[in-house]
């Protein structure tokens, strides 16, 4: 828990000071100085239109960062609240509740967020939208199968025969169970929110220039791939850098709780 | 008074209970025997409301028996609470919920009656002995004062001295307390013991309904005779132990 | 056996009835005149205003949602997909087109992904904990976390513009396809290698295997008859994940190597809003995963007949 913690907490720092950091104006145009190599002056070179890659990488973690975090816990609530409501509901709510979540697995995640996001027109909120509409499923099968099997643990029953109101049960009872669990599909959740902001960015479809978002800039620079490869390069580390953290992170969560629930 | 009118259960197609009628007083203790599958659970579960009945009713003193708000003394004592939670937070589910007033000292007195030390409340579950578990869940089933408690099986996860121990507690408290119990247990001399009325299920019917001292020396039905001469049995066994 | 297939089917049934509800729903709330998608798809392109109020009445566009889905749903039950808003076409030659490029090339993806995952985690369970365990695992996590499309990107630019061993852009000739098929390897290999790795350390673990071996059963008959199967069982469940991921990797990698097929053909309907073609492409990748998941229900309860109907 206390690793993911430190993830998160960096990885929320890095897009809240990242832009502290950046030498320059994300979206100040200098043709002059357009393409350039890495220098003292541009410690990462700077793209077509003469902007700072390494002030753009800093700027762009806040809309990978910061959108991927909002838009795994938008999909966090809407899934976890689904999966209970079918828990708790009764026997049709669940059957109904569970075909849908079977229904929106039928879509391949990204090509739906494609879709949703293209059709809709490009732009952030189609993003935020494609991608948590796109991205609840899972939230709601662990909430699910965690809300059935607490349901019939004895501490649940003497709760609703004391009449304890059903808020107070999801607070007091649930809740403790279920966040071990949601925590490990989150970070996943997390990471791959990163990678479909990124993707979408790189379709044009996603974040819309010149905000610079990593895929975007991705997008950007594959035009001068040949001349400038390394201005590529960036944009794609930072991706795999951050995803890789996080699910580091997660694999390590995953493995402390399994651990200590052999212990019990 | 607890009042059950010709009580039908189902589950899916499967009838659990069929026509119990039974009357409890208050104050008086009522012990339900039978062999697992009898349909026992089911009908603490019915009572409490926890499951829908066929047919029948259920009524304390002429209102639905929920409205009484019945309280649950458990079989598994440590399954009854939150392993994440200290005992203290759960003994108060009661009060908190119902906002009722707690008397001053009842918990204290309470506490004194089951020969539990207070500071055990701040602790959690898998902290205490099982014993000391089945206390707090007593605690618990006793806080808001209800006039009718529930006992499934409260003994029969514990050792045989904590056994008689607990049981001894049980009835002091009824005797202070005033509430009216219904006992499950499948230990005819339990029941026996400490019930006023003694009623025998199988197979989801009632087999025979009688007072104690009635049940003891002239069963009626041919099964019950079984089982009470399996029990003396097994009680002339341990005495010659 | 019969009743748990029946419902089963019950299930997917369900589910493609959803999936179409969610693409009208998508198509009937986008920015963008409804009734003129559905003239657009039923007849020629370049229709007249009158024609499309005519179809607006005919369908019930005025009337409610599940009216003109109704209509909408007819025409996809006989697999008829109608005609392009943009060329006129019908859509269904041009998908089948599209499709003769992508499944080969999922299907190349997901050999070479098996290519590389399988000797590396044969490898890295020979001694799990070893270097070379750690080290499969490490580049599996790694993998996980490369985007298909930028892999890709940095494919050509090493293999196709500074080494110039193979071409890059379009699908003219067999080798063309190679590094695309390498790219979506690559990242399927990443959870492959995972998912094998685990299933042979966990068919290993079984209790039964060193009574086997002490009554003289060779360690290569061992791993086929006893460790193989219970290696394949989670590799058929992830066979509907992976399914996922190759389309999904198709559709970029196709879009970055500039190839013909699904993944393009969507990108340009959804840039030019021709509706047609969209909900062609979502009502056929939703079929196909349908069927394919239905298909791995039946057959993983055929392998392990333990599994119950109620694990929804």
């Amino acid at each position: 828990m206390r690793s993911v913690l430190f993830v998160v907490i960096g990885l929320v720092a890095l897009a809240v000071l990242g832009p502290l950091l950046a030498p320059y104006d994300p979206t100040a145009i200098d043709i002059p100085n357009r393409l350039s190599a890495p220098s003292a002056r541009f410690p990462l070179g700077t793209d077509a239109l003469g902007r700072d890659i390494l002030s753009r990488l800093l700027y762009g973690a806040r809309w990978s960062l910061g959108l991927a975090f909002l838009i795994s816990v938008l999909s966090l609530l809407i899934g976890t609240s689904i999966g209970l409501i079918a828990a708790l509901g009764g026997k049709s709510a669940d059957w109904l509740l569970m075909r849908a979540t079977d229904t929106f697995l039928a879509f391949p995640e990204l090509v739906a967020a494609v879709v949703i996001a293209g059709l809709m027109g490009a732009g952030t909120w189609s993003l935020i939208f494609a991608l948590s509409v796109t991205g609840w499923m899972r939230y709601a099968r662990v909430a699910r199968g965690i809300g059935l099997s607490v349901q019939n643990q004895g501490y649940v029953v003497q709760a609703r025969l004391a009449g304890m109101p059903g808020w107070s049960i999801a607070r007091w009872h649930f809740l403790p169970s279920l966040i071990p669990s949601l925590t490990v599909v989150w970070t996943g959740m997390f990471a791959r929110a990163i990678l479909g902001i990124s993707a979408l960015g790189f379709l044009g479809f996603g974040v819309q220039p010149p905000n610079p978002e990593w895929g975007a800039m991705l997008l950007d620079a594959r035009v001068h791939m040949r001349s400038t490869p390394l201005q590529m390069i960036w944009p794609g580390m930072a991706v795999v850098t951050c995803v890789l953290t996080i699910n580091l992170a997660g694999d390590a969560l995953r493995d402390a709780l399994a651990k200590q629930s052999s212990h019990e | 008074m607890l009042k059950v009118t010709d009580l039908a259960v189902k589950r899916g197609s499967r009838v659990t209970l069929e026509s119990i009628t039974l009357s409890l007083p208050a104050g008086e203790t009522l012990a339900v025997v039978g062999e697992s599958g009898a349909g026992k659970s089911t009908l603490i579960a019915a009572i409490l409301g926890l499951l829908k009945p066929a047919e029948g009713e259920i009524t304390w003193n002429g209102k639905p028996a929920r409205a009484a708000r019945p309280a649950l003394v458990m079989q598994e004592p440590r399954a009854a609470f939150n392993p994440a939670l200290n005992l203290r937070r759960s003994v108060m589910e009661p009060i908190v919920a119902q906002g009722v007033a707690l008397a001053a000292g009842r918990l204290e007195r309470l506490c004194a009656g089951l020969e539990m030390p207070l500071d055990l409340l701040d602790r959690r579950p898998d902290q205490v002995s099982i014993g000391q578990a089945q206390r707090a869940g007593i605690l618990r089933a006793l806080i808001a004062a209800p006039p009718l408690v529930l006992f499934d099986e409260p003994l029969s996860a514990l050792d045989a001295v904590t056994q008689k121990h607990t049981a001894r507690l049980i009835s002091e408290l009824q005797a202070e307390e005033g509430f009216a119990a219904l006992i499950v247990t499948h230990d005819l001399g339990y029941a026996v013991a400490h019930g006023d009325q003694i009623m025998v299920l199988k197979a989801g019917r009632v087999e025979e309904t009688a007072d104690a001292n009635t049940f003891a020396l002239t069963p009626q039905s041919p099964y019950c005779r079984t089982l009470r001469d399996a029990a003396i049995s097994l009680g002339a066994l341990e005495a010659a132990a | 056996m019969i009743k748990a297939i029946g419902a089963l089917l019950l299930r997917a049934a369900v589910v493609l009835l959803g999936t179409a509800i969610l693409t009208f729903a998508l198509l009937w709330n986008a920015p963008g005149d409804p009734a003129q998608t559905i003239a657009m798809a039923r007849f020629d392109a370049l229709l007249t205003d009158d024609v499309i109020d005519q179809i607006r009445d005919e369908v019930g566009l005025n009337t409610n949602f599940w009216h003109a889905f109704r209509a909408w749903l007819g025409p996809l039950l006989r697999f008829d997909f109608g005609y392009s808003a943009v060329t006129g076409r019908p859509v269904w030659p041009d998908l089948w087109t599209a499709m003769t490029y992508t499944f080969p090339l999922a299907l190349a993806g997901l050999a070479s992904g098996l290519a590389l995952s399988l000797p590396l985690a044969i490898l890295a369970t020979k001694r799990p904990g070893g270097l070379l365990d750690r080290t499969s695992v490490a580049i599996a996590s790694l993998g996980a976390a490369i985007p298909a499309y930028w892999l890709g990107l940095l494919l050509i630019l090493l293999l196709a513009v500074q080494l110039g061993w193979l071409p890059a852009m379009g699908a003219r000739t067999p080798a063309h396809a190679i590094l695309p098929a390498v790219t979506l390897g690559l990242g399927v290999a990443a959870s492959l290698t995972r998912i094998i790795r685990s299933g042979i350390l966990e068919a290993r673990g079984q209790p039964f295997l060193p009574a086997i071996r002490r009554r003289g059963v060779d360690g290569r008959a061992v791993a086929r008859d006893h460790i193989a199967p219970h290696a394949a069982i989670p590799v058929v469940t992830v066979f509907g994940l992976e399914l996922a991921f190759l389309l999904e990797g198709a559709v970029l990698i196709e879009v970055i190597f500039g190839r013909p097929g699904l993944g393009t053909f969507l990108v340009q309907a959804i840039l030019s809003r021709d509706f047609p073609h969209v909900q062609a492409v979502v009502v056929l990748t939703a079929l196909v995963f349908v069927v394919v998941n239905l298909a791995i229900d039946i057959i993983y309860r055929a392998i392990d007949p333990r599994i119950g109907t109620e694990d929804a």
